[in-house]
């Protein structure tokens, strides 16, 4: 399965991760939506959906966080009869990210956990500033920015 | 209030150069209960132990040797020894010089007071 990423940063701390945790799949995203790096998918209509899915899912629990907590849940995970998800947040330099992870009996959410906090250490280190890096997306260019970053991903750029 | 589990790590640590004890989720590698001294990185230990006793358990079945009763780590400054039942595995952390009988002899005994 391919690793492919929008921006050459992301490569390898995704890489580490995939190879590390054993997961089956794993998507680093903007919490907008906009794909920054991907390993297990084929067809980009499905990153498009789980990163509009992760997206929501991201936004909604981090709502629920801060009327519970006062503040946004850090991780989320799902239990599934096969596969299980888990949906963390990673803080960058650019601002928090997002990692989705789908992972099976080869791996299991200690070890997704343990791999997630030298994954976040490999970004820290690894990500432009936001002012080195590509600027936040905005609203009236995000299609044209997540097709973009689709279309890298994909080799139709 | 302390958990149905903690007599259990907690008369492992007992034994001389044992530095730890955990129970964990054979499936998740989580940690139910932990008696750890200073030092031991409890949640990456738990989550690499248990994926460890998941596949020597698998590499037992695919064998054809039927369940796993123990499994024993050696290292160069250190033991890890594990037992489990089904969905929960008994973890020590032990320095080299830990009397390996005494701790498997205890270690299957509290397998058994597990669900």
């Amino acid at each position: 399965m391919r690793l492919s990423v929008v921006a050459s940063w992301v490569e390898s701390p995704l890489k580490h991760f995939v190879d590390d945790a054993r997961v089956e799949i794993a998507v680093l995203l903007h919490p907008s939506g906009q794909v920054m790096g991907q390993y297990g998918f084929a067809r980009s209509i499905d990153v498009m959906s789980a990163c509009a899915l992760a997206s929501a899912i991201h936004a909604s629990s981090s709502e629920l966080g801060r009327m519970l907590e006062g503040q946004p849940f850090s991780a989320l995970h799902y239990t599934g009869r096969d596969r299980q998800v888990f949906l963390g947040a990673i803080p960058s330099q650019s601002g928090v990210l997002l990692l989705l992870a789908v992972f099976d009996r080869e791996s299991s959410l200690g070890l997704v956990q343990l791999f997630l906090e030298e994954f976040k250490t490999r970004v820290a280190a690894a990500a432009p500033s936001a002012t080195a890096g590509t600027p936040a997306a905005l609203a009236e260019d995000f299609e044209r920015d997540l097709n973009r970053n689709l279309a890298q991903l994909f080799g139709r750029a | 209030m302390a958990s149905p589990f903690a007599q259990v790590t907690e008369s492992l640590i007992r034994h001389r150069g044992v530095l730890g004890a955990m129970i964990v989720g054979v499936d998740d590698g989580m940690i139910v209960e932990s008696t750890l001294q200073i030092g031991v990185n409890g949640n990456a230990f738990a989550a690499l132990s248990a994926s460890l006793y998941r596949k020597a358990r698998r590499s037992a079945a695919a064998a054809g040797f039927g369940a796993t009763g123990f499994l024993e780590l050696t290292a160069e400054q250190g033991r890890v020894c594990a037992a489990g039942a089904e969905e929960l595995v008994i973890i020590v952390v032990c320095e080299p010089r830990v009397n390996v009988g005494m701790v498997r002899v205890e270690l299957l005994r509290a397998v058994e007071q597990l669900p």
